[in-house]
C-alpha cells in the first residue's frame, strides 16, 4: 500500500522532471544566492564564492576562476598549454611585456638601449625585484632563463624565438646584454610576448620543482595544486608594482564541459570563466549578475590548400576557392556574429593592418571562369578539421555549401587534434583549417607560415618574391618602411591564396559583476594583477 | 578454495598483461604523436628531435613496450610525458574520487533497482509493474552524460539546490562532499539501477514460478515467508552477477560523467591522456581500472560459493 503511494509519488516526480527540463530551454534563471558557505581555503572546488572579507572594503578577496582545459604542467618554458599560461601569467614576469594596446612595455627590465648597428641590446633590470622565495632577481637569472629556452635539450617550444640571438650575457648584477646575428626589430616581442619566455630562478629547475611549485617574480605566488582543489595562488606582498595586486587569493578550478562551466558562473559558484562560446552570448547578456566583454582580437581563422597536390598547385584553383566563399556568412555561422570577416590576417585597428580585399564575396562566376581556365571540374576536397575546435567543423560545412555551385564536393574529415597535427606535419591533407592565436608582431603572422623555408609552411607555398620581402621586413628597423614591406608581401600571399583568410574572432570574457579591474585583452592573456572583488 | 583463488590471481596477471599490450598497440596505431601534441603548433625541429630522443621514442615499438613492462613489473609505471609527473602519483591522487563516485552510484543503483525489481516481480502485471518497467526502459536508454547535464540545469541552475559540479574531500567538508556527490551519482547510478531492476525482476519472476514455491505455498507458508526464505535466496545468484558486472561498468562508465561534473577522477585523467597521446598515463589509469574490475569479478565468484551451497571451487 505504502509502496504504491511511494511509486505514485516517484512517477509524478519523474513527470515533473521531464516537464521542468522541457521548460528550461535556455531561459536565464538567476538563482542569485552567491552564498557564504566556504572559505576559499576550505578546500572546495566550485563551491559558492566566499564572502569577500567580512565587510572589509580594501581586501581584494579570493577569486575563483574556472578554466575549460587542464593545465598540463607549470614549467613556463616547457608547457604549450593555454590553460597553464592562464595561471603562469600571474606568477611569472618577462623582461618586457605587451601592454594593454599590445605595444611592448617595461616589466622586469626598466629600460633598454640598442647599439647603432642594431646588434646589441642592453637591458637594465628594475631594482629590488624579489622571487617568491625571497631571493633577489639578478641579471644571471635572465641569462640562465634565456639559455635554458635556447638549449634544444630543454625541449622548449619557444627556442625558435631566439633564432637571431647569438649570446645573452650578464654585464653586471642588473644589466643584461643580448647580442644578435642580425637586426631584429621584433626582439621585444620575441623575448617578452608572453610568459613562455618567463624569467625563472635556477634553483627550482635544478631541484626539479618547477613543474609542481613554480616560483616567479609575478603578482601572485603559487601555494598548492591538487586535482580536487585546483590551483591556489596568493598575493605576493613584495610585488614590484606598488599597491598591486589587490586580490588576496586566486583559485583556478577546471571545468571541462562548457555548459557546466557557464552554469557555475550563473549560479555564482565561480567568479570568472576563461571563454564563452559565442552561441551563449545572447543568454548571458540577459543576466544582470554577469559582466560580458568583447574586444577585437588579433587571432585569425583561415584554411590552406595543399600546394603539393593537384590541382591545388594551380594558383587559379586556389584563387577560385578564395573567391567563391563568403567570409561574412562563415563568420556568422561559426561565431554568431562575434567576428569580423577579413581577407588578410591582421585586423583593422592594428598598426600592421593592411586594407586589402580583392575578392568579391561569393563570386561564383569569377571562380567558375578561373576553374574553366584551369580545366578543373568535378573537384573533391577533403577538409581536415577537428571537433576539438568545433568552429572549424561548422566552417567546413558552410564552405561545403558555398562551393557546391562550382561542382566542388567538400568532404569533412574530422579527426582528433593530435592526429590533425600529425597529418599536417606529414603533408597528408587536401586542405586544413585552424586559427593562429596570440600573434603580436607581423613576423609572427607571416614568416613561418609563408616563407618557403618557414617552419609552419605546411601548405608548401613558395614564392621567391615573398621570401625576399619577408626577409627584408624581418630586419627593417624603420616602422613605416617595415610596414610597407609587409603590405607588399600580404598582397601577394592573398592573391596567390597561400592561406585563405576568413575572419578575426572577438575575444569574449564573462565574469561576475563583483569583479573589478579585469579586462579581456587582445592577446587573450589572463592578468589578474589589477583585479579586485567587491560585493 | 585456496587453489582456486591462486589460479584466478594467475589468470588476472595474464589478463592485465593482455590489457597492457592492447592499450600500447591502440595508442601507437592511431595517428598522432605525443611530442608534436606537447609542443603545439609552433616549435623548432631541433627541440622536437631532442624530446623524441630523451623519451626514447626513436626506439622500435617492441623495445619501448618491454622497457615499460620491465619498469612496471618493478612497480614503476613511468613518468607522464605531458606533465613530467610520476604516473603512480597521478593515478593514486585521483583514485579516491573515482571510487567514491562508483560506490555512490552503486548505492543509488541498488537502492533503486533491487526493491523495485522484487516488488515488480511479486506484483507482476500490476500498474506499478508497468510504470516501473517503462521508467527503467527510459533509464537504460538515456545516456548518462545527457542526464547529467539535465540534472545540472534542473537542480543547480533552475532550482539552486545543489552545486553544478566539482568535488570536495569528505575530510574537509562532509556536507559539501555529499552535496557535490548527489548529481553525478544519480547520473551514473540511475542507468545501472534500471539495468539491475530488470535483472532482479526477471530473476525473482523466474524463481516465483518454480515448483518449490508452489510446494511452499501448498504447505501453508505465508507469501512473505515464501518470498524471503525460498524465492530470494534462489534469485541472488543472477542478481550478484549483474551487480558485479554493473560495478565494473560503473568504474569505466564514470569517464564521461567525470568530465561533465568536473570530477577529479581517473576517468578524466585517462581521457586527457588519450588526447595527448600520453601513453604512460593512459596505460597506468587503464591498468588500475582493469585491476579493480578483475578483483570485483573474483569477489563475485567467491560470493557464489557463499550464496549457493551447490557451488564449490575445488
Amino acid at each position: 500500500m505504502e509502496l504504491r503511494q511511494t511509486l505514485r509519488t516517484l512517477a509524478s516526480m519523474a513527470i515533473l522532471v521531464v516537464v521542468l527540463v522541457a521548460c528550461q530551454q535556455g531561459e536565464s534563471v538567476d538563482v542569485g544566492d552567491p552564498g557564504t558557505t566556504q572559505a576559499a581555503d576550505g578546500g572546495t572546488v566550485g563551491t559558492s564564492p566566499p564572502d569577500t572579507g567580512g565587510g572589509d572594503e580594501t581586501a581584494g578577496g579570493t577569486l575563483i576562476a574556472a578554466q575549460g582545459a587542464e593545465p598540463d604542467r607549470l614549467d613556463p618554458h616547457l608547457t604549450s598549454a593555454y590553460a597553464s599560461f592562464q595561471i603562469l601569467e600571474n606568477v611569472y614576469d618577462t623582461l618586457v611585456q605587451p601592454g594593454d594596446d599590445l605595444t611592448m612595455e617595461p616589466a622586469l627590465a626598466e629600460s633598454w638601449d640598442i647599439s647603432d648597428d642594431q646588434l646589441t641590446w642592453t637591458f637594465h633590470l628594475r631594482e629590488g625585484v624579489k622571487f617568491h622565495n625571497g631571493r633577489d632577481l639578478t641579471a644571471e637569472d635572465v641569462v640562465y632563463s634565456f639559455e635554458r629556452i635556447m638549449d634544444p635539450e630543454t625541449g622548449a617550444a619557444n627556442a625558435y624565438r631566439f633564432e637571431s640571438v647569438e649570446s645573452v650575457d650578464a654585464v653586471d648584477e642588473r644589466t643584461v646584454e643580448i647580442r644578435l646575428t642580425r637586426p631584429t626589430p621584433n626582439l621585444l616581442v620575441n623575448i617578452g610576448g608572453f610568459k613562455g619566455m618567463a624569467i625563472v630562478p635556477r634553483e627550482i629547475v635544478e631541484d626539479g620543482t618547477i613543474d609542481t611549485h613554480p616560483i616567479g617574480t609575478g603578482p601572485f605566488r603559487f601555494v598548492s595544486s591538487s586535482p580536487d582543489q585546483g590551483i591556489l595562488l596568493e598575493r605576493n606582498p613584495d610585488y614590484w608594482q606598488e599597491g598591486l595586486p589587490r586580490l588576496e587569493q586566486i583559485r583556478f578550478v577546471q571545468i571541462p564541459d562548457p555548459t557546466v562551466k557557464l552554469t557555475n558562473l550563473r549560479t555564482g559558484e565561480v567568479h570568472w570563466v576563461d571563454s564563452v562560446p559565442p552561441q551563449e552570448l545572447e543568454a548571458l547578456a540577459g543576466d544582470d549578475s554577469i559582466a560580458l566583454e568583447r574586444v577585437p582580437g588579433g587571432d585569425y581563422h583561415y584554411f590552406a590548400l595543399n600546394h603539393a597536390r593537384e590541382p591545388f598547385d594551380d594558383v587559379r584553383v586556389r584563387r577560385a576557392i578564395a573567391m567563391a566563399i563568403d567570409r561574412e556568412e562563415i563568420a556568422e555561422a561559426a561565431q554568431f556574429g562575434a567576428a569580423t570577416a577579413n581577407q588578410t590576417a591582421i585586423p583593422e585597428g592594428n598598426f600592421w593592418h593592411h586594407d586589402y580585399a580583392p575578392f568579391t564575396p561569393g563570386d561564383i562566376d569569377g571562380a567558375q571562369a578561373l576553374l574553366d581556365e584551369a580545366g578543373v571540374s568535378d573537384l573533391t576536397i577533403s577538409f581536415m578539421v577537428s571537433s576539438e575546435f568545433p568552429e572549424t567543423v561548422t566552417q567546413a560545412q558552410v564552405i561545403a555549401s558555398q562551393l557546391e555551385p562550382l561542382g566542388i564536393t567538400v568532404e569533412i574529415d574530422d579527426v582528433d587534434f593530435s592526429t590533425w597535427l600529425d597529418r599536417q606535419g606529414q603533408g597528408d591533407f587536401d586542405a586544413f583549417m585552424l586559427s593562429w592565436i596570440g600573434n603580436i608582431d607581423p613576423d609572427d603572422f607571416y614568416y613561418a607560415q609563408h616563407h618557403s623555408e618557414g617552419g609552419f609552411n605546411f601548405q608548401g607555398y613558395s614564392n621567391p618574391e615573398v621570401d625576399d620581402l619577408l626577409d627584408q621586413a624581418r630586419v627593417e628597423t624603420d616602422q613605416e618602411a617595415r610596414k610597407a614591406l609587409y603590405d607588399q608581401a600580404v598582397e601577394i600571399i592573398v592573391d596567390e591564396a597561400s592561406y585563405i583568410y576568413l575572419y578575426n574572432p572577438e575575444n569574449i570574457g564573462a565574469w561576475t559583476t563583483a569583479l573589478d579591474g579585469y579586462h579581456v585583452r587582445g592577446d587573450n592573456a589572463v592578468r589578474f594583477v589589477e583585479a579586485s572583488l567587491g560585493s | 578454495m585456496t587453489g582456486f583463488v591462486v589460479r584466478r590471481i594467475g589468470q588476472m596477471a595474464l589478463a592485465l598483461l593482455g590489457v597492457s599490450v592492447i592499450v600500447f598497440a591502440l595508442i601507437h596505431f592511431v595517428p598522432g604523436d605525443p611530442v608534436r601534441t606537447a609542443l603545439g603548433t609552433r616549435f623548432d625541429p631541433d627541440v622536437y628531435e631532442a624530446l623524441v630522443r630523451r623519451h626514447g621514442l626513436d626506439r622500435p615499438l617492441v623495445i619501448q613496450y618491454f622497457s615499460w613492462l620491465g619498469s612496471a613489473l618493478q612497480g614503476d609505471l613511468g613518468v607522464s610525458f605531458r606533465s613530467g609527473q610520476p604516473v603512480t602519483g597521478l593515478v593514486l591522487e585521483r583514485l579516491p574520487a573515482t571510487l567514491t563516485l562508483a560506490g555512490a552510484a552503486l548505492a543509488v543503483a541498488l537502492v533503486v533497482g533491487v526493491p523495485l525489481g522484487v516488488v515488480s516481480a511479486v506484483r507482476s502485471g500490476s500498474k506499478l509493474d508497468y510504470i516501473a518497467s517503462a521508467v527503467s526502459q527510459v533509464g537504460v536508454s538515456v545516456p548518462d552524460f545527457w542526464a547529467g547535464i539535465m540534472y545540472i540545469l534542473l537542480f543547480s541552475l533552475t532550482l539552486g539546490w545543489l552545486p553544478p559540479s566539482g568535488y570536495v574531500s569528505p575530510l574537509v567538508d562532509f556536507t559539501g562532499w555529499l552535496r557535490h556527490l548527489v548529481l553525478p551519482a544519480l547520473a551514473v547510478g540511475l542507468v545501472s539501477g534500471s539495468i539491475i531492476f530488470r535483472f532482479v525482476r526477471s530473476a525473482v519472476l523466474e524463481a516465483l514460478n518454480q515448483d518449490y514455491v508452489r510446494m511452499a505455498r501448498a504447505k501453508g507458508l505465508s507469501r512473505r515467508a515464501v518470498l524471503f526464505d525460498h524465492v530470494l535466496p534462489n534469485a541472488w545468484i543472477p542478481i550478484v552477477t549483474v551487480v558485479g558486472l554493473q560495478l565494473g561498468f560503473l568504474l569505466g562508465g564514470v569517464v564521461v560523467v567525470e568530465i561533465i561534473f568536473a570530477w577529479p577522477g581517473i576517468g578524466r585523467l585517462a581521457y586527457l591522456a588519450v588526447g595527448d597521446r600520453d601513453f604512460t598515463v593512459l596505460q597506468g589509469s587503464v591498468l588500475y581500472i582493469a585491476t579493480m574490475f578483475l578483483v570485483i569479478n573474483l569477489v563475485v565468484d567467491l560470493l557464489y560459493a557463499w550464496l549457493d551451497p551447490r557451488v564449490r571451487y575445488d
